[in-house]
């Protein structure tokens, strides 16, 4: 099955958050799979990176033959470099947070700012249909409590995947045997949009919770550490079940809780 | 009288929880009444301003409101903008969608609420366009978000990959200086100075302040005439019983003071909501293992949790932590589930849920008769 549009997913470094092992990034591997389910092999799998990273091979395992490696050493903009190789590929799949780093999920929207495309996140089902001469996406949106919405837009588009799309991935060590790396030569990395500097912290520690700063008395500072804050619950001892019941209404009411 | 300072023993006393008195240290005078029924209150004196200085600077707090309210990660986020302000920093408090609330009392000096931006429609490109109307219209040193799932994250995102400026993202520890994340998502921080646009994550800021903000309303901007380049075709409906109880927004749960799972279960069809039951429920076969909550069953985190003879041992308690509203009917007003519910029923189970699966429908139908009226 080859697809008439041309469609990527873009896969990170992986980590273990515990072990810090190598391995597929989780979220990307669905991404992936998505991506399979769509294009079957037309699906191109690129990595910003070093071309020995070892992650890559767990990749393979879950399905992809051949992964194109976007030459990036630590300090390039990994944006300016994806987007100069994406710019012609209509469907752009992501994960929604990199396990490696600070993993703070702006890839897809800033690789989106950079190729002036829409960008949609947190998707659980991604469908392209035809649509006269250009393709459509549909797209399942992720949202909490339970909702789902569904969301039309035109190709060309970025789409970063939920991790809780619903996909089985097949893990198989022979096409992690058969797979290769081709690394894209580069023209011209350009200098991208500043970046934080993260320092690393040393060890481990509880995180402070930001409060306000309180000019107290010593007397007052006494009594909040002496009086513990009760919180304030009503309850409802008095009259029949019926007047109990709409005591119950009424705060689903108050709070809107319900709409009705 | 020798002019000895003495004791008064009919000084001013709170009753704790326990039933203790608790005598009020540094107010004078009688015991009186209105001051025994004050334990629940926490301190009713108007807290002072902020800041009483003419804003020259600005902080930005962005949020989506629920049903006319903030949840206590936007919370959060507006309460951080606040306690970072110094005396000349103003705070304006965005709020997306209906509110009904103060945000005063989070520290906003000012307010504006687009009421047309609901969370439940998907227009990130208005969205966007509004905040920056106002980012250029306050410069603000810094943009405080709360980063989750239902639009705040994306859209805080969106303004990121726009201002092209320094940001940082699942932030996990603020203060004056700097922000932290968890780096590699494991347990070591990494920090950095604090940035223009911070998206922080829940549980992070204690949105008590001992202050307030001016609170002024500002009226919303002119909404852009903007073509979307997504179609919103909408929410699905979703019935309640099909959604997993770890994203389930309404939750009825029941414990061995459950009798009848059938009427519980009409209950919870006539509320649009979940069924949950504690482990003695799940272990007596009432429900099955999936519908468990608690520290061996599952964590849920429900705007509203109402369990219906449950007791509250520590196990299960464990498991409603992050619910908002929790609601309890039981027919021992000695149960510890009554400190943690906001709202106690003392009945019984089965007598009160028939109540109000009735009371409930009657209130559905006078809904349903005005809006055809209207
Ligand atoms: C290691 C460990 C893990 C555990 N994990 C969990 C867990 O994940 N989840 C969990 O729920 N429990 C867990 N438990 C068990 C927990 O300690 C409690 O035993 C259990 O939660 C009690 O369930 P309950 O409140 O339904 O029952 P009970 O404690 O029997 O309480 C029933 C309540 O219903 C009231 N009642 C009785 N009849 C009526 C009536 N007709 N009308 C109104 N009210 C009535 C009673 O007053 C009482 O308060 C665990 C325990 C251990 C040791
Ligand atoms: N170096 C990279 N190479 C390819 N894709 C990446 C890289 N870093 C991040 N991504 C993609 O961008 C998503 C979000 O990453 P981040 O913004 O770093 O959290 C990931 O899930 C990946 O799909």
């Amino acid at each position: 099955m080859s697809a008439p549009f041309s469609i990527a997913v873009l896969v990170s470094a992986g980590r273990h958050p515990v072990s810090g092992v190598p391995r597929a990034c989780r979220g990307d591997a669905v991404a992936m799979a998505i991506g399979h389910s769509l294009a079957g092999s037309a699906l191109r799998v690129l990595h910003a990176g070093t071309e020995d990273e070892p992650s890559l091979k767990d990749y393979m395992a879950y399905g992809a033959k051949n992964i194109e490696v976007v030459p990036v050493r630590e300090g390039d903009d990994a944006i300016a470099a994806l987007a100069s190789v994406l710019r012609g590929v209509d469907v752009i799949l992501t994960g929604c947070k990199a396990e490696q780093g600070a993993g703070s999920g702006l890839l897809p929207y800033l690789l989106a700012e950079a190729l002036s495309r829409p960008v949609i996140a947190n998707a659980l089902e991604v469908k392209i249909e035809r649509k006269d001469s250009s393709f459509d996406a549909r797209i399942r949106q992720f949202l909490p409590k339970g909702q789902r919405r569904q969301i039309a837009c035109a190709t060309p588009l970025v789409i970063a995947v939920h991790p809780f799309a619903p996909v089985s991935l097949k893990y198989a060590y022979a096409r992690q045997i058969s797979g290769q790396i081709e690394v894209i030569p580069l023209t011209n990395p350009t200098c991208g949009a500043p970046q934080p500097d993260w320092v690393l912290e040393k060890a481990a520690r509880t995180r402070v919770r930001l409060k306000a700063q309180e000019k107290k008395s010593g007397h007052a500072r006494l009594l909040s550490a002496i009086v513990s804050e009760v919180k304030g619950g009503v309850v409802a001892f008095e009259g029949t079940t019926v007047d109990k019941a709409q005591v119950v209404l009424n705060y689903l009411r108050e709070h809107r809780l319900v709409d009705f | 009288m020798t002019g000895m300072k003495r004791v008064d023993p009919r000084r001013a006393y709170r009753m704790g929880s326990t039933g203790l008195r608790r005598i009020v240290l540094g107010e004078s005078g009688a015991g009186d009444a209105a001051l025994r029924f004050t334990s629940n209150q926490t301190d009713s004196r108007a807290k002072p301003l902020r800041s009483s200085v003419a804003a020259t600077r600005w902080h930005i707090a962005v949020a989506h409101a629920y049903r006319g309210r903030l949840d206590d990660h936007a919370r959060e986020a507006i309460a951080a903008a606040a306690i970072l302000a110094g005396p000349e920093v103003g705070v304006l408090a965005v709020i997306l969608g209906a509110y009904h609330e103060n945000a005063a009392e989070l520290g906003a000096d000012k307010i504006a609420i687009i009421e047309d931006l609901e969370a439940s429609r998907y227009e990130p490109q208005r969205e966007e366009a509004v905040v920056q109307s106002f980012v250029e219209h306050y410069a603000p040193e810094h943009i405080f978000m709360p980063d989750n799932l239902s639009g705040d994250g994306d859209l805080g995102r969106r303004l990121i990959a726009k201002q092209k400026g320094v940001a940082a993202t699942h932030v996990a520890e603020i203060d004056a200086a700097h922000v932290a994340t968890a780096w590699s998502s494991g347990p070591v921080l990494a920090s950095t100075p604090l940035p223009g646009i911070v998206l922080i994550d829940a549980g992070i800021v204690d949105t008590n302040l001992p202050f307030v903000g001016a609170g002024e309303t500002v009226t919303p901007p002119q909404l852009p005439e903007i073509a979307e380049r997504f179609r919103d075709l909408g929410l699905e409906p979703s019935a309640a019983e099909a959604i997993a109880l770890e994203e389930a927004d309404f939750i009825v749960s029941a414990g061995n003071g459950v009798s009848e799972v059938a009427t519980l279960e009409q209950l919870a069809r006539s509320l649009g909501a979940a069924v949950g039951a504690s482990r003695v429920a799940v272990d007596e076969g009432k429900f099955p293992r999936s519908k468990q909550i608690g520290a061996s069953g599952k964590t849920v985190s429900a705007t509203t949790y109402f369990a219906i003879g449950i007791s509250g041992a520590v196990q299960h308690l464990q498991g409603i932590k992050a619910c908002r509203h929790v609601i309890a009917i039981n027919r021992d007003a000695g149960a510890p589930i009554v400190k943690r519910a906001d709202l106690t029923i003392i009945a019984d189970a089965e007598e009160l849920m028939q109540a109000l699966i009735t009371r409930v429908a009657q209130a559905r139908e006078q809904t349903d008769a005005t809006e055809a009226n209207r």
